[in-house]
């Protein structure tokens, strides 16, 4: 019991810091998910049945924009299709949790991702550990897209540094994980591999799958070669 | 309005589907040695690659580097080398990350 609230513990503390930027995006989301003639019911309800901050920000961007729902649709599946990695990756980590993985499986996202995948490679399968980040980052995104969907555009999450929370806690993350060649190999591939992506095709949306499918070859590559070396 | 709720509801079970097929069909199987390794290393190409798309930001069509991020971003990979601690490395890159974007607006 003790360990449970342990791990209950850990994961809230260790997924407040995203929590926190989640809901600055979740604010921007609420407000643009407004100005794109969302009602207030369907701008929470998008965040309750799709908690997906990529899918979401894209979608109301691109019917501002005039796109149509077909074009929408399209778009956010090849944006997740990143998914399958994800959850692929963790598949093993939920493996214990059995038919509870059908409501986990809600939480296979960015973040939950790399906390999950972090938290499995120190200490093996804990599925209670993905619920509670999971559960913290539901709570912070539907709550902070319904403030975002009643204040409107009176706050920009830019103006208080909110914007940098996400990359910040992402590098906190990644360095400590930078060890041996073929993981350095991999984390460099993938910033020329999303730079050039980036450079060709600003603010694309496939800049981060393709990079996540490719990236890894390299790392693939050094590790083979130092097994044969 | 009615075509908005058609297109949460459509949103939310492609998403999920995308969620539970990665899950579903990897979990509890034997992964090839090389597959394993692969998945492994997906996740670093990942975050750096989301890290790069908040670093480079698209702005009138060109791309244009974010200082405030990259500060914020260098500074809290110093630090978190050095400390070893996340929490202070992540509030020390967000204040001077915040202090670069105040001082260059």
């Amino acid at each position: 019991m003790d360990e449970k609230i342990v791990t209950i513990r850990t994961g809230f503390t260790e997924a407040l810091p995203l929590a926190i930027a989640i809901a600055a995006y979740g604010l921007s989301y609420g407000v643009l998910a407004t100005q794109a003639n969302f009602s207030l019911a369907g701008t929470v309800a998008m965040s309750l049945l799709v908690f997906s901050g990529s899918v979401q920000m894209v979608a109301v961007a691109m019917l501002t924009t005039g796109a149509s729902l077909t074009g929408v649709l399209f778009t956010s599946i090849l944006l997740n299709l990143r998914n399958l990695l994800y959850g692929a990756a963790l598949a093993e980590g939920l493996a214990p949790a059995k038919n509870w993985k059908w409501l986990l499986a809600f939480g296979v996202s960015d973040e939950p991702f790399v906390l999950g995948v972090s938290r499995f490679t120190k200490y093996g399968p804990d599925p209670l550990y993905f619920g509670t980040i999971t559960g913290t980052f539901y709570a912070a995104w539907t709550l902070s897209s319904l403030i975002g969907a009643l204040i409107g555009n009176q706050i920009d999450p830019q103006r208080w540094g909110l914007d940098l929370a996400f990359p910040i806690t992402f590098i906190a993350l990644i360095i400590p994980s930078l060890k041996g060649k073929p993981v350095i190999a991999t984390a460099l591939t993938a910033v020329v591999i999303a730079s050039g992506l980036e450079y060709l095709m600003p603010g694309n949306e496939f800049t981060i799958i393709i990079t996540g499918i490719l990236s890894p070859l390299a790392g693939l590559y050094l590790n083979r070669r130092s097994q044969n070396a | 309005m009615l075509n908005y709720w058609i297109l949460i509801g459509l949103l939310a079970v492609s998403t999920y589907i995308s969620r539970i097929i990665g899950i579903e069909i990897m979990a509890g199987r034997e992964m090839n040695a090389t597959l394993r390794l692969y998945f492994n290393y997906v996740p670093i190409g990942i975050i750096s690659a989301l890290i790069i798309k908040q670093i480079l930001v698209p702005m009138d069509g060109q791309l244009v580097i974010s200082f405030p991020v990259l500060i914020g971003c260098l500074s809290t990979a110093i630090t978190i080398k050095v400390l070893k601690m996340f929490l202070p490395s992540v509030m020390i890159g967000a204040i001077l990350g915040w202090l670069a974007r105040y001082c260059m607006s």
